[in-house]
């Protein structure tokens, strides 16, 4: 057994024709095989499939496929003004909707980090939507941002705001699903925050107060830059969650009103499922994945230029 | 004993080729779930078992709002049902992209069956070049639902017997809708299901704008910029936002749970009211200068050309649709045969619609016009959706927005 442990090109006895190096690689393909299975069956190869799909003018309900090489990005990247008023609304989106959860998310933390009495309670509170059905949280806020009737607006009326109909103009629909996708998403990235929070050693703050730093100093200069990492994560994640938002488009506005809402998913679901015009869906599929990966190796890059 | 053995071979074999027609099942995708027609349809499947003992029928139900979307998800993933229902607007859709089977010979060679009794107008989305893509099951003409109880209370007369006189037009409407918001402190007039800023667009604006006689788009010719429409749309304009007699864009009124006086539906809605509570009636649409115009909603019972049985699928629609069996349905499908329109069978058939109302019905049904379709209605609804989105605001114009409407769809007509 000894000489097994130590000398990789060792034989077990009831297997004679591997070395315990095969053997061990064996098993690991063996342990990894489900896995890998499952990423090709379901992640590459639906990828691949899609860049396929790409390359050809194919009507789903007709099943008549032809190919027509780049085509579709032409016609998407072309002068489209669909296309480009699609993903102008991604960007607003992505933009409205990263920084105000990251800030609100950071500020949760910093109030909820620490134990005081009822602390539970406020986190289980700010969690709570995160965990709530996507249609109950989207149906509700229809509910309560209806126009003149609508719980919110008198509520505004209440303190003499006049308040707008929020899911029937344009430009506030699109304040109206950020707000309300940032209070359900917020709870996660809590969570997040204040576990790296709580992995900060008590020491740092103890001798910076020493030193006399107060706690503005302190933020900026010890729990900030050592929050890097995690900042770096919930950038990341919330930003391809921006650009991938579609049930709480599809359930609060379904891209309306004057498309003011029809975001780069939704636009794909409408050209795949509602027109049957897969090739050109796929295109867009593709589209958003480039920008979303861009996005994403542009904020490691970043990361890795501040480290 | 040789002789017994060959015999027995001989059995055992029959028995096993003879096995999949024994097991023959007729898959039907429907979008309904009530138990009533469920009920029914589930007798046709006997009926046509008792001349058909081999063949078993198994109805599907896929929600009304997802059905023709997961209906082409089956015929694209190779699941294709036998056969099943189809709304009017996939109807020239799915017409065009030849996945429906041609029913006209089975439907011409079926003893008894006189094809020639469906009415023409009825059969017009379902025909093209001698094929015949489906038969209407249920042609629904679009009826004011009112609420008798806050009529009486604006003192006022219902649209029933308004209409008797010849006086339910465009105009009488918009004056009822305003005094009875005045007078019940809800809204006058609601539109098909509280959805007709959304999914129910064309169902909002198609019926006035009939009945100012233009229409939405006829010969591949938008309509909805003419002179006829934008008066119709002003109409309604004036009704959301100067009026404030129908439910306005967000907000919420419903009519089957007494929150507005009027609505626009089928009679297949007539369901709901026994639990609303009020007295209610149903009248026809109200005229307009273009006359009277009821507008028709329509689903037929199409055979998929991918299904594996199609003439027995065929055999079924046809078993579906024979004179009697259009009479049973008529109780909750208005009828396309004009045999069974015709009939007090008809008539007395609804038991929640007395027979004076059927009668508007049936005339409704006899004079109308199918809503619009278009092989590409799904881009055409979704190119409308924006424009007609700018139209619905109080300080919108509400002609060139119908213009704008026209530049979107023009080339997809």
């Amino acid at each position: 057994m000894a000489e097994q442990a130590t000398n990789p090109i060792a034989r077990d006895k009831s297997t004679p024709w591997l070395s315990l190096k095969m053997r061990e690689a064996m098993e690991a393909w063996l342990f990894l095989g489900p896995t890998l299975a499952g990423f090709l069956i379901f992640f590459a190869g639906p990828l691949v499939a899609v860049v396929g799909y790409s390359l050809t003018e194919w009507n789903l309900l007709s099943q008549q496929s032809t190919y027509v090489g780049l085509k579709n990005y032409a016609h998407a990247l072309g002068n489209n003004p669909d296309f480009w008023h699609v993903a102008r609304n991604s960007a607003i989106f992505a933009l409205g909707l990263v920084p105000a959860n990251m800030a609100l998310a950071l500020a949760l933390a910093l109030a909820l980090s620490r134990p005081f009495p009822g602390v539970i309670f406020f986190r289980t509170v700010f969690f709570a939507p995160v965990v709530t059905s996507a249609a109950a949280w989207a149906i509700v806020w229809k509910f309560l941002l209806q126009g003149e009737a609508g719980f919110v607006n008198q509520m505004l009326a209440y303190v003499g705001i006049d308040g707008p109909n929020w899911l029937r103009e344009p430009d506030w629909a699109m304040v109206a699903v950020i707000l309300t996708r940032v209070i359900k998403m917020v709870g996660l990235n809590m969570i997040l925050y204040i576990a790296a929070l709580q992995a900060i050693p008590r020491d740092y703050e103890a001798a910076a107060r020493l030193e006399g730093a107060n706690s503005w100093q302190i933020f900026t200069g010890i729990t900030w830059p050592l929050l890097g990492p995690t900042t770096l994560v919930i950038m990341v994640i919330t930003t391809i969650g921006s650009f991938k938002v579609f049930d709480h488009i599809y359930l609060m506005t379904a891209g309306g009103p004057e498309n003011g809402t029809l975001v780069l998913a939704f636009y794909i679901y409408e050209q795949g499922f509602k027109f049957f015009d897969i090739g050109y869906a796929s295109a867009l599929a593709m589209i958003m994945f480039v920008i979303v990966m861009a996005l994403t190796l542009v904020q490691l890059a970043l990361r890795r230029r501040d480290t | 004993m040789k002789a017994l053995t060959r015999l027995l071979a001989v059995s055992a074999t029959a028995l096993v080729l003879a096995t999949p027609a024994l097991a023959a099942e007729l898959r039907v995708t429907i979008w309904t779930g009530n138990e009533a027609h469920l009920k029914m349809l589930n007798g046709f499947a006997e009926s046509f078992k008792a001349t058909r003992p081999d063949v078993t029928v198994k109805f599907e139900t896929i929600p009304p709002g997802d059905y023709t979307q997961k209906l082409t998800f089956q015929l694209a993933g190779g699941n294709a049902p036998d056969l099943g229902w189809l709304m009017e607007d996939a109807a020239p859709t799915f017409a065009a992209a030849n996945v429906l089977e041609d029913l006209a010979p089975t439907l011409n060679s079926t003893k008894d069956y006189d094809f020639a009794d469906f009415s023409a107008p009825a059969m017009g989305l379902w025909q093209s070049g001698g094929k015949v893509w489906g038969v209407p099951f249920s042609t629904s003409p679009f009826v004011i639902f009112f609420n008798k109880d806050m009529f009486d209370k604006a003192g006022l007369e219902d649209p029933l017997a308004l209409a008797a006189k010849g006086q339910w037009d465009m105009k009488t409407f918009q004056d009822a809708a305003k005094k009875l918001t005045a007078a019940n402190g809800k809204f006058g007039f609601e539109f098909k299901d509280g959805q007709g800023y959304d999914t129910r667009i064309m169902h909002a604006l198609m019926p006035p704008i009939r009945a100012y006689g233009g229409d939405v788009w006829a010969n591949k010719q938008c309509g909805f910029d003419s002179p006829q429409s934008v008066a119709a749309v002003k109409q309604l304009h004036e009704m959301v936002f100067k009026d404030k007699s129908i439910v306005p864009p967000g907000e919420k009124g419903d009519y089957f749970s007494g929150n507005a006086a009027m609505t626009i539906n089928q009679i297949s809605r007539a369901s709901l009211m026994p639990q609303a509570g009020f007295k209610w009636g149903i009248a026809p649409l109200p005229t307009g200068p273009g006359g009277e115009s009821p507008v028709i909603g329509q689903a037929g019972i199409v055979v998929f050309a991918a299904g594996k049985q199609k003439k027995l699928a065929a055999d079924f629609v046809a078993h579906m649709s024979t004179k009697a069996a259009v009479a049973t349905a008529s109780q909750f499908f208005p009828p396309a045969r004009k045999s069974v329109l015709a009939s007090d069978a008809f008539i007395t058939s609804n038991n929640l619609i007395p027979p004076a109302q059927m009668k508007v019905v049936a005339d409704a049904i006899a004079k109308g016009k199918v809503l619009p379709a278009h092989e590409k209605s799904p881009q055409i609804l979704a190119a409308m959706k924006p424009r007609v989105d700018a139209l619905w605001r109080a300080d919108a114009n509400v002609e060139s927005a119908l213009k704008a409407v026209c530049g979107a769809i023009q080339p997809l007509l």
